[in-house]
């Protein structure tokens, strides 16, 4: 192998390979970052929020000041929901339902005495509701009950309540392992405790989220009979960026939350530029894999009759291709580790820019770049090997 | 065994049939251009535009592929080009280990033995390019020999050899072919290599 190699090093050029290799690192280093970017910093505009999908609107009547004193104006008749779901963007409709009793709910932290305050329940057919189905069901007789929250609600405790109180900041982990205790006070007088278990926050819904199966329960024991008229809806769309919907929505005086539009939107663009990064990466690559073809396939014809005497006196093909594909594949894993390091290395300095703007956004960890190093780093070693072996059959059949 | 698109020739091999076995030494005996090297060329399986059949152990050699003709060439033929076909970069010693190498045949020493015998010890680390011919040959010999062989074909192996050197260059050939069996087929184009030839065909 030595002797071969020995022979067969001869016209390399060290200013193509230089080149080559970093063309390559260039090109694999913008693709590998892109991609772990795009890993990274999605979540910030994404997180926490799979419960209620983007393709869903949250749908309620503008309030006027004729509707504020009538107490009625806001709430969705059974032809309004049937208009709604006449129309062509329409998937499908589900309403809220709010709870007819009085609910408190109160929390212990320990040695900091206690706090209470008076809610109130909402909830949406759970097919709407986008959680692990274990976590998210209720059961007439369990003793405790699944809850989601609005994230703000966290940072008004976090930034407002316990600051002013000297109270610890919570995390939203440490809010899931916390028991709210729950009291349910009927109007007839009835009352029971629960405990109360969150299971996530929404950006979406400024609403306490519970189960459907909870609150058709709970409104059956504390509030029977009690009339509950929707005041929301939400409305599964088939595209969320069609003007149709703003259009209906502008027509009929109803307001949508749009917040999450906006994550949308901009997870969208996120995608988009990160898609561009990558192919502009993409194409340096390809660009250096041509370079490194070119360099080998001069190399084979400088080497031509070299490598034709050796398969003449029965070197077969592979073992004449062998130390070139050594030498491509080298390069390859040599880039890719190169890349995958400085990746960690760049990605060191916007993670920390990240996790100040986005304090609870955990990065994904490196394997996308890995995965996708890998792959393509397989991919071209494959696609070198196979062009030198067919360069030095070519060699074999003298059509070179 | 036919050329491509000619006809007129008078040859004991090509238009004939003609088989060479193991165990036996032959003489090809050529002028110039009557197609030796074309012929070397086909039984290596360097080329292939020839009419006709040819048989090693009754498979066609056309059915061979890239596989087949390396083994064949690593086990079961060897071959001293004409044009030596050795590597100039590589010294004499270098260019008999590349094949050693390849085959593990021989040993270190038993090659060493044979620069001595054939009067180029002293050139064993010598550059290949700057030995004369003469001493070239000797060095191809000793690669072509460096592997298993059923058969040597050795094409004009003394053109640039006195007589002693031919000599010693004849038996020690002769001495690892009947070693192993095989047969010999030696071309000449008009100094030949001296030895007992049990047959000569006229190309």
């Amino acid at each position: 192998m030595t002797l071969v190699w020995k022979l067969l090093r001869r016209h390399l050029s060290f200013p193509q390979l230089a080149g080559f290799f970093l063309a390559n690192l260039l090109g694999m280093l913008i693709v590998l970052l892109g991609i772990q970017f795009y890993f990274d910093v999605a979540p910030a505009f994404s997180r926490g929020d799979s419960f209620i999908r983007s393709d869903y609107l949250i749908v309620s009547k503008r309030i006027g000041v004729m509707g504020a004193m009538s107490g009625r104006g806001s709430v969705f008749s059974p032809a309004d929901i049937d208009e709604i779901r006449a129309q062509k963007f329409c998937k499908s409709v589900g309403a809220f339902t709010a709870s007819q009793y009085g609910v408190s709910a109160s929390m212990g932290i320990e040695g900091m005495g206690y706090m209470s305050t008076d809610l109130f329940f909402e909830s949406v057919p759970d097919r709407y509701v986008d959680t692990d189905s274990k976590e998210w069901t209720f059961k007439a007789g369990d003793p405790g009950v699944p809850i989601i929250l609005p994230r703000s609600y966290l940072a008004i405790y976090n930034f407002g309540f316990s600051q002013s109180r000297s109270l610890p900041k919570l995390s939203e982990g440490v809010v899931g392992m916390l028991d709210l205790n729950v009291r349910l006070r009927g109007r007839d007088g009835r009352e029971g405790v629960m405990k109360g278990k969150i299971v996530g926050f929404t950006d979406r819904l400024n609403t306490i989220l519970v189960p459907e199966s909870f609150m058709a329960w709970s409104n059956g024991v504390y509030a029977p009979g009690a009339d509950a008229a929707p005041t929301r809806l939400v409305v599964e769309v088939y595209n969320p960026a069609d003007d149709a919907i703003a259009r209906f929505l502008q027509q009929k005086g109803y307001d949508t939350e749009a917040d999450k539009l906006d994550a949308g939107k901009t997870t969208y663009f996120l995608r988009v530029v990160s898609g561009v990064v990558m192919g502009v990466g993409l194409l340096i690559s390809l660009l250096s894999f041509y370079i490194l073809m070119l360099s080998i396939y001069l190399l084979v014809q400088k080497n031509s009759t070299k490598l034709e005497n050796l398969l003449l006196i029965g070197y077969g093909p592979w073992r004449v291709g062998l130390p070139y594909e050594v030498l491509a594949v080298g390069l390859n894993v040599l880039v890719l580790l190169l890349a995958l390091g400085l990746v960690s290395l760049l990605r060191g300095y916007y993670l920390d820019m990240l996790s100040l703007l986005f304090p609870q956004v955990e990065g994904a960890g490196m394997w996308p770049a890995c995965v996708l190093g890998i792959l393509l780093c397989l991919v071209v070693s494959v696609l070198n090997v196979c062009a030198i072996q067919a360069k030095v059959l070519s060699i074999w059949k003298h059509k070179a | 065994m036919v050329f491509a698109l000619r006809d007129d020739i008078e040859s004991d091999v090509w238009h004939k049939e003609v088989a060479f076995e193991r165990g036996h030494l032959y003489l090809v005996e050529a002028d110039s251009g009557t197609g030796k090297s074309s012929l070397c060329s086909y039984l290596v399986g360097y080329r292939d535009d020839y009419q006709g059949i040819i048989c090693f152990d009754g498979t066609n050699v056309r059915n061979y592929k890239v596989k087949d003709w390396v083994e064949i060439r690593k086990r079961s033929l060897a071959y001293l080009f004409q044009e030596l076909r050795l590597f100039p970069e590589l010294t004499a010693y270098e260019n008999v280990a590349v094949k050693n190498n390849l085959t593990g045949f021989k040993k270190r020493k038993q090659i060493e033995e044979w620069f001595g015998a054939l009067g180029i010890g002293d050139k064993m680390h010598e550059k290949i390019g700057r030995m004369s011919f003469g001493q070239q040959q000797r060095v191809a010999m000793m690669r072509a020999l460096a592997q298993p062989f059923d058969f040597l074909l050795a094409d004009e192996p003394v053109s640039h050899l006195d007589d002693e050197n031919g000599r010693v260059m004849g038996e020690i050939m002769m001495e690892e072919a009947r070693r192993q069996g095989a047969g010999v087929i030696v071309t000449s184009i008009g100094k030949r290599m001296m030895l007992d030839y049990e047959k000569i065909f006229r190309l």
